[in-house]
């Protein structure tokens, strides 16, 4: 080692200064945490096939209730599931795998629907209600008065009401819950609205509007993820629950859970009747309910590498 | 007069794997802990400084640990305690640590009281009445009035400076040997922060431990240290007493820290500032770790760690320009005659002080 | 430091709802000038309520008692539009932590753009850039920064972003809150002497708020130390350190830890407990001992103080 190696250096200054790390996007750190997981990926596969299947089948099988070509053909009727008939046959000799993928269809529309009202609605309200103080001392007591009532007699009563039917079902299903989701978001918004980068805007004279979609609505992102996955499933369950009941869609229109609901009875009988549509109806619930959760997560940075 | 060594570490490596790679925090350190005296450890977040004394009492978080070195206490190799219940006759027991944050140091849904008694009863081995009686005595030692009512109340109940009055009274049930203090004024207020100092000072007067003291405070580093360690990207780079440290450093690093003190600053200029941000220590460092930050390096500083040069029986520094064949470099104008400074200061001050 | 008053408060009282009719007084009885130019230091531990003064000061808190005058004008209370429009760009803000005080999800772009878009202070898209390169330029760091998020930047750096964005509205005055409590140590010296830096370029007045003494001491022209929501001491800085009058004021000083440890062996420490005074008969106000030189307290203490200042 020679001594020429004592000699000082001269210091950069701005090289530290530099980052060196690549570029951060938010949606691509969304995604790439949303498939890193194994279960994620095979659920969202699962979940796509089902949900296009069930819109594009019932379009070749034209299937209808009052559609019943076979009904004089006894040895048509409560078949066993074949080759041919992969659900087997009903009552009528209608084939039930139609008749499962026409419910379902309908089942996953009205729930797509009334999700997108509910949240659409509920977010727009909650986020205002959230963070003007004068909106909230107003909307409270509407509140407070309004959620004591059941949500499952509001929506029983409504659809007395107003009647069975695909509409009045989607109308009865947001009516009674944007409130609700209004409602969460209003609390979110509440814990976020005096979070210090809140006071800076307000600070430099941001308005209510872009504070709402640039400071808080970004930071809800996640929450509203949660609320959706949580909201289709159980839009799906009320549709299933009420037709059971008789009051969710006319008989004309095809329901799994009024095909559930007839096929109770045959549970001893003719077992697949009853559980191909329950599972079916399983197998989509789940798997909804699992993308949603896995992108609610993946929608929070604080998830993110 | 010689002082027994209570404590030795020896050559500690400390990696943590953090998701696919390697962050080596504690690259070669050696330290020694005397009887009945305070060690202040002061350096940058990033440092190191609490990672060290984690692996005093095993409390390295999952994914850390000591991929090398030995802790000699009380005759055995801490180092080659493997279960948590080993650890477990240490901790809390001979070797206490008080943390930063009185607000998640205590558990809130239990009582004061019950939250000392259990570290009594547990490695004291006395009952639910003796340990009560001598929980409320120190209770009282450690300045809290009406202990006896104060026994039952909840940690909410108490301010910040109580809580952390009641952390140390905790950590010292038992009469460890050793007391870390991780901090332990950061988050209060300066005048709670000097009687939670004088309090710390006078228990260890009467009990008798050694305290390490974990800051970056200069100010009570001098206000509580016999020996300072000032550690940077992960190593000691300097260790000496407190005088020497403030008023004979020869590191550019400790130079750096006392530069940048705002009480030597001159009104109307610019105050000194370190420039740059410390290492990265997910890569392997290459020669002095401070280099790229220091205003005093040389060509060598970049290829090859500097070995510790010693200044005194008691006094070491890690750079490369205490070798014979540096060019030879004072101490930075600012910082000489510190005490003269300082003084200076104080004595526009008027009569709160002593002289 | 000129002789033009800036800020003016008197008798200022701010008050918060803590339950249905029950009020929490967070400070009242606040009287001071700032001075044009000047660097003036608000100093108090945690609850102190220096913190509350500020944010009235910028208008985040409502006031309900006294006046807050900017240059002449009461700014406390309902403004015009026109006039909310003019305070809010001569008045701004550096917050406390670097780590909550910036928007996490927008781009370094759009967080020091925020105020020049609020009140459309740019000609075209193309100025509106050349705006934000250049306020990134003066804290010191670089305009590919732009498009980078808060949370890639360290605790330094991102402090510097709220003062660019803070200062890109060419304020007069700047209540900065604890900007250096949250930084780590070797930080700090580099956003104090930034801070210093921009004051002398632009001729800002800067009202500073902390509880590090040491740091104060350096920077500021005068100190008012705040006590439990009152002000109970101001003077200029040396004379401040020099003759501190009221018992929390030494307590305060005796408490600051100095870097020498002989001295610091030697120390005697004074703690006040409040119980320092009587004021049950004699009611303290705020009496201005000498020139510049305020204290609160009452006819006895300030017989007693008035005897001990040099």
């Amino acid at each position: 080692m020679n001594d020429d190696k004592f000699t000082f250096v001269k210091l950069d200054e701005m090289a530290s200064e530099k980052i060196i790390a690549p570029q951060y996007s938010y949606w691509k750190s969304v995604f790439r945490k949303f498939f890193s997981s194994k279960v994620t990926i095979v659920m969202l596969v699962v979940a796509v096939i089902v949900v296009v299947f069930s819109m594009i089948q019932p379009l070749f099988s034209h299937y209808s209730p009052s559609n019943t070509p076979n009904i004089n053909d006894f040895t048509l009727r409560f078949n066993s599931p074949s080759w041919k008939l992969p659900f087997g046959t009903d009552p009528v000799g209608n084939s039930l795998f139609d008749r499962v993928w026409a419910g379902t269809r309908n089942s996953l529309l009205i729930a797509f629907i009334a999700t997108t009202i509910t949240t659409v609605l509920g977010v727009a309200v909650g986020a205002f209600w959230g963070y003007s103080k004068k909106i909230d001392r107003f909307m409270i007591e509407i509140y407070n008065i309004i959620a004591n009532v059941p949500f499952q007699l509001l929506i029983i009563i409504i659809m007395y009401v107003i009647g069975k039917g695909f509409w009045q079902l989607i109308f009865a299903l947001s009516v009674t819950s944007w409130l609700g989701t209004a409602f969460f978001i209003r609390v979110q918004v509440m814990i976020i609205r005096d979070r210090e980068h809140n006071l800076a805007s307000r600070c430099l004279g941001t308005p209510t509007s872009r504070m709402i979609t640039r400071n808080i609505l970004p930071y809800l992102i996640s929450v509203i993820v949660t609320l959706i996955s949580r909201d289709i499933p159980s839009f799906i369950s009320y549709e299933v629950f009420l037709s059971y009941l008789g009051i969710g869609l006319t008989q004309e229109t095809p329901s799994l859970g009024r095909t559930i609901a007839e096929f109770n009875n045959f549970m001893t009988g003719y077992p697949y009747l009853f559980w191909l549509p329950v599972v079916v109806l399983a197998i989509v619930t789940v798997s909804l309910y699992v993308v949603g959760q896995s992108l609610a997560d993946a929608s929070d940075p604080r998830t993110h590498n | 007069m010689e002082k027994n060594v209570i404590l030795s570490a020896r050559d500690i490596v400390v990696q943590f794997r953090v998701r696919t790679r390697v962050l080596t925090a504690i690259r070669n350190v050696s330290l020694e802990l005397y009887e009945g005296e305070t060690l202040a450890i002061v350096g940058e977040s990033g440092s190191g400084k609490s990672v060290l004394t984690k692996t005093f009492t095993g409390m390295l978080e999952e994914n850390g640990k000591v991929a090398s070195g030995k802790i000699i206490f009380e005759n055995r190799d801490l180092l080659e305690i493997k279960n948590n219940r080993e650890w477990e006759s240490i901790r809390g027991a001979k070797i206490a640590t008080v943390f930063q944050d009185p607000m998640t140091s205590l558990n809130p849904i239990r009582t004061i009281g019950s939250q000392i008694t259990e570290v009594i009863i547990k490695h004291q081995k006395k009952n639910k009445n003796e340990a009560r009686e001598i929980a409320i005595e120190l209770m009282n030692r450690v300045g809290i009035s009406d202990a006896a009512k104060r026994f039952d109340e909840y940690p909410f109940q108490y301010s910040g400076g109580m809580r952390q009055r009641i952390v140390i009274a905790i950590a010292l049930a038992c009469r460890p040997k050793i007391l870390i203090c991780d901090e332990p004024t950061t988050a209060l207020d300066v005048t709670i922060q000097a009687q939670i100092i004088a309090l710390i000072k006078d228990l260890q007067i009467e009990f008798g431990f050694t305290t390490v003291y974990i800051t970056h405070d200069l100010g009570v580093v001098a206000s509580v240290a016999d020996k300072v360690a000032v550690m940077y990207g992960g190593q000691i780079v300097e260790y000496g007493t407190v005088e020497e440290i403030f008023y004979n450093s020869k590191h550019p690093y400790t130079w750096s820290l006392l530069s940048s003190l705002p009480q030597l600053g001159i009104k109307g200029e610019h105050l000194y500032s370190i420039p740059g941000t410390p290492p990265s220590l997910y890569n392997k460092v290459v020669g002095d770790a401070f280099a790229q930050r220091n205003p005093y390096a040389m060509k060598i500083d970049f290829e090859e760690e500097p070995p510790f040069f010693q200044v005194s029986e008691t006094h070491f520094a890690k750079t490369w320009l205490l070798d014979p064949r540096a060019p030879k470099t004072e101490m930075p104008e600012e910082i000489r005659d510190l005490h003269d400074k300082i003084s200076k200061k104080v004595a526009i001050g008027g009569e709160y002080h002593v002289k | 430091m000129s002789n033009n008053v800036l800020l003016s408060i008197r008798d200022l009282q701010v008050t918060f709802d803590v339950a249905k009719k029950k009020k929490f007084v967070a400070v009242d009885n606040i009287s001071f000038d700032i001075y044009e130019g000047e660097t003036f230091a608000l100093v108090g531990e945690s609850g102190s309520g220096k913190t509350t003064i500020g944010r009235a000061v910028v208008r985040i808190n409502e006031t309900s008692k006294g006046d807050i005058f900017y240059k002449g004008q009461r700014i406390n209370g309902k403004l015009s539009r026109e006039d909310d429009v003019k305070i809010i760009q001569q008045i701004q803000m550096i917050f406390q932590d670097p780590a909550s005080s910036l928007n996490e999800r927008a781009t370094v772009d759009y967080i020091i753009s925020e105020g020049l878009i609020n009140f459309k202070n740019y000609a075209n898209e193309e100025d509106r850039k050349h705006k934000v390169e250049r306020a990134l330029d003066e804290v010191g760091l670089l305009p590919e920064h732009m498009t980078r998020y808060p949370h890639e930047f360290s605790g330094g750096q991102r402090q510097r972003i709220g003062i660019a964005r803070a200062l890109i509205m060419e304020p007069r005055l700047v209540v900065a809150d604890e900007p250096i409590s949250a930084l780590d140590v070797s930080i700090r010296a580099q956003v104090l002497n930034l801070l210093k830096k921009l004051q002398e370029e632009k001729g800002l007045t800067y009202l500073f708020i902390a509880h590090d003494l040491s740091v104060v001491r350096f920077i500021s022209d005068r100190i008012a130390v705040i006590h439990k929501g009152t002000i109970v001491e101001l003077a200029g800085t040396e004379e401040l350190f020099k003759n501190p009058l009221h018992p929390y004021t030494r307590s305060l000083l005796s408490a600051v830890p100095m870097p020498d440890p002989i001295y610091e062996r030697t120390k005697k420490l004074i703690v006040y407990t409040g119980k320092e005074h009587d004021y049950s008969i004699d009611k303290p106000s705020w009496v201005e001992i000498s020139k510049g030189h305020f204290v609160w307290g009452n006819e006895p203490e300030i017989k007693k103080y008035s005897k001990e200042v040099l």
